[in-house]
């Protein structure tokens, strides 16, 4: 299981051209990639993160990965708490993040075994577990081969192998279907879905995406984030009623924008606070 | 499932160095440029001298107009030299470099001249861009000289001088440098090999493990694995240390087998570079190879591509290139400071030992304090850049 209370995070950065007259103050620039997002994934269950590109979620995925630390909020896997105790909390975690390069002079075997063994895995059972995903995947043809030249389903299964194979009670993917084609999409839905039934381990599963037909198709509830905020939280069912409409993408329209013109409208004190 | 540091560090070691030795052409040339290089040029050496001392050897001497000085010939002969005529367009040939000795050239009137008291002008032709025939024009030079003096000394004693009183010093030279001294002219670059070997040995790899990581995105996925980042980093780091080590080693041993085919008896004689001076440039090189390892890592995990890093480690291969050239600028010998600066170092004590002189404790703790210095601040800039290396 997987929670997050009212996470916050910002980031200082130099702008990118300082003119000439621009005081000092205003050389930084303060972006707040999240404000406050919470949400909770529960066991055997896909929880999508809906939201248009920037709205924040990567940003929050890597600070559950504990890759950044969040300025305010509660991250926690299992009741771990991310970032006092990083370490065990990833150790429950299989994260598939945006980044998802592999080491193109290893075969995908190696490639995998190696996170088995960074994960704490005898060397057999990581070997035996990268053979079980790749029967799982649909991937045992690759499992020898250099990963340099694959193409991007292979590197995604690959990558999605490799973050699988300490067999994590948590599965965090983050757009996992990017650049994937209508073949390799359905394969990965499959797996997801088999993952999420007890067969499959009843795993907790957080996906982010952008594309509404995933969620609709895959996901059990969903968490639609905007302007690095939660602004609705549901069943696909639950938005729909809630927005009034009939079509998904009507309603994350609404959702997620409406919201974004409430804040502009706040703009004025917001750019106090920063 | 969370697994103790050394274990982690040890994982890592084993498939960088994997990784590594995959890549093939990198690894080819590495070995070809820094393992083959260094013998290769004794090798040329070898040659240059052999061919040196073999015309030292012949004691030849080329005259033009042979027949106008039957004294001069006669001394030559005394001399056991072997007189040759000179070919007819020895000048063009000399200027071409398509003749390797000097010409002596007798004009028509010397008996005559001589015999009138004057003195004739006899010429030593040469070319200064020739450098054959100019190494043996000094030889020649001596060889008329003591024709000459010779001949002073005759007249002299005819008319009842005392020839100490022509000659009222003798003047003796005392070499003072021994065999391997007088070696290091030659072998002084070296060292200098060795030092471009055990860079070269580092530099891929400590790239590929820091830039190259970020550059594929194969980083933030790495610290998404509940293994520390100190022993992530000095998995690493051993692994383009040992590296860097292996590539010492080769190019340190590789000089045994080239020592072999030195042609010149007088130069094999002088470099005496055995298994007991190998393992002395190892003692002096295994650390600077683990200091310059986490060195460049250190520069190259700022960089976001393995290109970029690349245009940055420039500084560091420049400054173990030119820190060496110090000796050179600096006339007044070794200093102390040397000792603290690396690669400077590292090729004062490497040519100490080609030298043949002994290296005390001292000299061998102070640049080791500074490598185990370097490297410590190495590692730890990679740990602490290594998270926001990986978001960015």
């Amino acid at each position: 299981m997987i929670a997050i209370e009212h996470v916050a995070r910002q980031f200082v950065v130099p702008r990118s051209r300082p003119t000439l007259f621009a005081s000092k103050r205003s050389s930084e620039r303060v972006v707040r990639a999240v404000q406050d997002v919470s949400f909770e994934a529960p066991d055997a269950h896909i929880t999508g993160l809906l939201g248009p590109n920037g709205a924040g979620k990567t940003t929050t995925l890597r600070m559950l990965a504990a890759l950044i630390s969040p300025d305010a909020g509660r991250l926690a896997v299992d009741g771990i708490d991310v970032v006092s105790r990083p370490r065990e909390a990833l150790a429950r975690m299989g994260v598939l993040s945006d980044a998802r390069g592999l080491y193109p002079r290893l075969s995908a075997r190696e490639n995998i075994v190696y996170y088995g063994a960074l994960q704490g895995m005898p060397r057999d059972a990581a070997h035996a577990r990268a053979e079980h995903l790749a029967q799982m995947l649909d991937m045992e043809p690759l499992l020898e081969r250099r990963t340099e030249g694959f193409s991007q389903g292979e590197r995604m299964k690959t990558a999605l192998a490799r973050a699988l194979v300490h067999d994590p009670a948590n599965i965090v993917l983050d757009e996992p279907t990017n650049g994937l084609d209508v073949i390799a999409t359905r394969a990965l839905r499959d797996t997801l879905r088999w993952l999420r039934t007890p067969a499959g381990g009843g795993k907790c599963i957080v996906f982010s995406t952008h594309i509404m037909q995933e969620v609709e198709r895959l996901c059990d509830s969903v968490v639609v984030v905007s302007h690095g905020r939660t602004v609705a939280q549901g069943t696909v069912s639950d938005l729909l009623e809630q927005t009034g409409e009939q079509d998904l993408e009507e309603a994350f329209v609404k959702l997620a924008f409406t919201e974004r013109h409430a804040l502009a409208d706040a703009g004025g004190t917001k750019g106090e606070a920063a | 499932m969370t697994m103790l540091p050394g274990r982690c560090a040890l994982t890592v070691f084993r498939k960088e160095i994997v990784d590594a030795l995959r890549e093939r052409r990198t690894l080819a040339v590495v070995l070809v440029s820094s393992v083959l290089l260094g013998p290769l040029v004794l090798l040329a050496l070898s040659a240059l001298v052999a061919s040196l001392e073999e015309h030292a050897e012949k004691r030849e001497v080329y005259v033009a107009g042979l027949e106008h000085a039957s004294g001069l010939r006669n001394y030559f002969e005394r001399q056991t030299y072997t007189v040759k005529a000179a070919p007819a367009d020895f000048e063009v040939l000399l200027r071409t470099s398509k003749f390797a000795d000097p010409v002596v050239v007798v004009p028509k009137d010397y008996e005559s001249a001589q015999q009138h008291g004057d003195a004739p002008v006899i010429e030593v032709v040469s070319d200064s861009a020739n450098r054959q025939a100019e190494s043996g024009a000094a030889r020649i030079q001596r060889l008329l000289q003591g024709y000459g003096r010779e001949r002073a000394l005759l007249g002299l004693a005819v008319r009842g001088v005392s020839s100490e009183l022509v000659e009222p010093m003798r003047v003796e030279e005392r070499d003072l440098a021994s065999a391997q001294t007088r070696a290091t002219q030659f072998t002084g670059m070296l060292p200098f090999f060795v030092l471009m070997a055990v860079l070269y040995g580092a530099l891929n790899a400590a790239l590929d493990t820091t830039a190259g990581e970020r550059e594929r995105g194969s980083l933030e996925p790495l610290l998404m694995n509940p293994s520390g980042r100190a022993s992530l980093v000095l998995g690493k780091w051993g692994a383009v240390a040992c590296l860097s080590m292996l590539i010492a080693v080769l190019s340190c041993f590789s000089f045994l087998p080239g020592q072999w085919l030195l042609r010149s008896d007088t130069l094999q004689a002088m470099f005496q570079f055995g298994l007991h001076e190998a393992l002395l440039f190892l003692v002096v090189l295994l650390p600077l190879a683990a200091a310059l390892s986490a060195v460049l890592m250190a520069v190259a995990i700022r960089c976001r591509s393995f290109k970029e890093a690349q245009a940055n480690s420039t500084v560091v291969v420049l400054g173990i290139s030119l820190l060496p050239l110090v000796t050179l600028f600096n006339q007044s010998g070794e200093a102390p400071w040397h000792l603290w600066v690396p690669a400077l170092a590292q090729n004062t004590l490497m040519t100490r030992v080609l030298k043949g002189e002994e290296l005390s404790a001292l000299q061998m703790l102070v640049p080791l304090l500074v490598c185990v210095l370097l490297s410590a601040a190495g590692v730890a800039l990679v740990a602490r850049g290594l998270r926001a290396a990986a978001v960015k």
